[in-house]
């Protein structure tokens, strides 16, 4: 039975999560120690910024769970108290379940986000190489990449950026096409105009000027982006390089008018200039927004983007749970059909459905005989059939309270191509 | 008479291919995605194809390019159309502007198929190679300036939903402004050049051969104005570097402005080029 154990953002506060990531990272022999807990005979272990799980195939549902948590408990160093509550418990098809919208990025702080299935797969490499999994956790870590494959490509759950700073990312494509070559001016050193103009860099905007109040400042920031900085007084004529400009100083008036940038139009050609203005109170005069080739957006158009691309992620996520069901199911009749009988039937079956077809294929000459001949011939063939299936079939009745069964099922299930 | 029968039936398939193709284009703006006009650029570029192969089965069964009269010369103009649109296609990748383009492609296509084949045989009083320059130039010339146009409209549509902040599906996929401004200012750049080769022959033909009384057909009054009037866009682009809004709102009036007068001179005034 598949089990899994841990906690998330949802259910446990940073503090514990800090702590219990922090035990996982240092404990060196993590995966080996789990699978010394009594009954668990696969393991694999997930830990991020936002979760730390635990997944395990155990023998039968006795403590195993119960011992998982603790565990995991004890070697964050948590007591008693701050550990209660903040661990959940997922059995069997639940588990598969929780996995696979892990996996899918439907259990994510911001859903749809690309990292977690990179991280999966992470967690599921290392628990290979140290031998940690099996038949059982192979095939559920297979099927959860394919689920969240799915997700991805069939559902617009991934599509539409849901931060701030994207947002601005992608409406600057949207203006420019590509940000090759494209200059981007920061008005200002707070940390949202930083992390907006990392990620123009990263599309391959060409440089970065940096202006603020104090030049010191503004070298700081620069010199981070390897830009070039200046003061405010040199905003004028920085305005007519810039084609993108983000600004987010903590002023009272505005610093970029719509006056300056009509002035500067000629100079810059006419040329395409997105503004994102995202401080509180607004840095650049609204009225800007009215000029020609200029698109102004203030952290309220772009939060009202993000809303917008959140609330269709949302609506997308009912058509990516309504997959994730349907690759529970075909998981869980995978597993069921792992039991010996259903596969000693299947066998049976198709060693029955060979017989038949090939007898239907001789019926050419085997009409020619008499009665009796083909009767007897009927005989021969089913005896030589179940001669060769006795022994299989033996061992799988002879197996099947062991729980080791499971890998010669699987054996034999590919062996004979059931599934 | 296989020849003909050869021409017929490429002409055809490239009817079919194209009206499946506009389907797609149109289709992708409606469900919004940009894989259905990916296919239907490669649907069209079969089209293309197929028209190419009737042309060089025309070439071969007659001694002209083509007879303006006949069905081929609408053909002929949804063929340069199609080249024009494709080449930029695989240059700048806005899949989009089929959807503009390709019902323009069909439309022509469709009026040939309703002009009657024939065997291209030059007019008497049209024998001279500059006809062909006049012909083939002018109209690459034209399709160049509709399609700086559709490229014009779309950054209007664009630019709209940029400014009222809604960035919707129509949006994302419609090309980026950039884009767009790049595709109107390659054609203009490249079909004023083209155009003014294409009526400098077609004057010195008329001079030649005509004398006199040409200049006053409308259908030449007409042309020179579009003429003008790119010629105007091209300087403030190069010269005085408007940009943007500016061009694409001026391209876009012109575009209608010109259609509209076009069909009033095909209703009410006798012309000498007869045959559009």
């Amino acid at each position: 039975m598949i089990v899994l154990t841990g906690l998330n953002h949802k259910t446990a506060p940073l503090a514990v999560r800090e702590k219990i990531f922090a035990g996982c990272q240092e404990k060196k022999d993590l995966l080996p120690a789990l699978r010394s807990i009594g009954g668990v005979e696969e393991v694999l272990h997930l830990s991020t910024c936002n979760r730390v799980e635990v997944i395990a195939s155990v023998a039968e549902d006795g403590n195993a769970l119960k011992e998982l948590s603790g565990f995991l408990a004890r070697n964050g160093g948590l007591n008693r108290t701050e550990a209660k509550g903040c661990f959940y418990e997922y059995r069997g098809e639940d588990a598969v379940r929780h996995i696979f919208r892990v996996a899918s990025s439907l259990d994510s702080m911001v859903m749809g986000e690309a990292q977690i299935l990179g991280q999966v797969k992470d967690a599921y490499r290392e628990a290979l190489e140290q031998y940690a999994t099996g038949v059982i956790l192979n095939r559920l870590m297979h099927c959860s990449f394919r689920a969240a494959k799915r997700v991805r490509s069939e559902t617009g759950i991934a599509v539409n950026p849901v931060s701030v700073s994207h947002a601005a990312v992608e409406l600057a494509k949207k203006i420019f096409g590509t940000l090759t070559g494209k200059k981007i001016l920061i008005i200002g050193a707070g940390e949202m105009a930083e992390l907006t103009g990392t990620q123009l860099i990263e599309k391959g905007a060409q440089s970065i000027i940096v202006v603020n109040r104090s030049l010191a400042q503004a070298e700081l920031l620069a010199e981070k982006f390897h830009g070039e900085a200046a003061s405010l007084d040199a905003l004028d004529k920085k305005l007519i390089e810039a084609d993108v400009v983000i600004s987010s100083t903590g002023a009272s008036d505005f610093i970029v008018t719509a006056d300056m940038i009509k002035k500067n139009h000629h100079q810059r050609k006419n040329r395409l200039l997105f503004l994102i203005d995202i401080a509180v109170p607004r840095d650049i005069e609204p009225a800007a927004s009215e000029l020609e080739n200029v698109y102004l957006y203030n952290i309220d158009d772009l939060q009202d983007i993000v809303d917008e691309n959140i609330n269709n992620r949302k609506k997308e996520a009912i058509k990516a749970e309504k997959i994730i069901d349907e690759e529970v199911t075909r998981y869980m009749n995978w597993q069921k059909e792992l039991e010996s009988v259903p596969t000693i039937i299947s066998l049976r079956n198709k060693a029955g459905e060979i017989v038949h077809a090939e007898m239907e294929k001789a019926s050419g000459w085997l009409d020619n005989l008499t009665k009796e001949d083909q009767e007897k011939i009927e005989i021969l063939v089913n005896s030589i059939v179940n001669k060769v299936l006795h022994s299989p079939v033996t061992v799988l009745k002879e197996e099947s309270s062991d729980i080791s069964s499971r890998d010669i099922v699987a054996a034999v299930r590919r062996l004979f191509r059931l599934d | 008479m296989i020849l003909a029968n050869l021409q017929m039936i490429s002409f055809k398939i490239a009817l079919i291919l194209c009206a499946v193709s506009t389907t797609g284009y149109l289709s992708s703006l409606l469900v919004k995605k940009v894989k259905l006009a990916k296919i239907s650029t490669w649907i069209l570029a079969a089209a293309f194809g197929f028209l190419t192969v009737k042309f060089l089965f025309v070439v071969i069964h007659s001694a002209w390019l083509f007879n303006p009269d006949s069905q081929d010369f609408l053909t002929f103009c949804a063929w340069a159309v199609c080249a024009v649109y494709l080449v930029l296609q695989f240059k700048t990748k806005t899949r989009v502007l089929g959807a503009f383009i390709s019902p323009l492609i069909l439309l022509f296509l469709i009026a040939a198929a309703g002009e009657e084949a024939g065997k291209s045989i030059r007019p008497q009083n049209l024998q001279s190679g500059l006809t062909t320059v006049h012909l083939f130039l002018t109209i690459f010339g034209e399709v160049l300036f509709v399609i700086a146009s559709c490229a014009g409209l779309m950054f209007i549509m664009q630019n709209r939903l940029l400014k009222s902040k809604k960035l919707s599906g129509m949006s994302r996929l419609l090309p980026s402004l950039n884009d767009l401004d790049r595709i109107n200012h390659m054609c203009l750049l490249w079909g004023f050049p083209i155009l003014s080769v294409g009526i400098i022959a077609g004057v010195i033909f008329a001079e030649l051969s005509w004398k006199t009384g040409w200049l006053t057909d409308p259908k030449i009054i007409w042309t020179f104005a579009a003429w003008m009037i790119y010629g105007f866009l091209l300087h403030q682009r190069l010269a005085i570097g408007w940009k943007g809004y500016r061009m694409a709102l001026i391209s876009g009036i012109t575009f209608i402005l010109l259609i509209v007068s076009y069909v009033g001179v095909k209703i009410y005034c006798p012309t000498l080029h007869n045959f559009i």
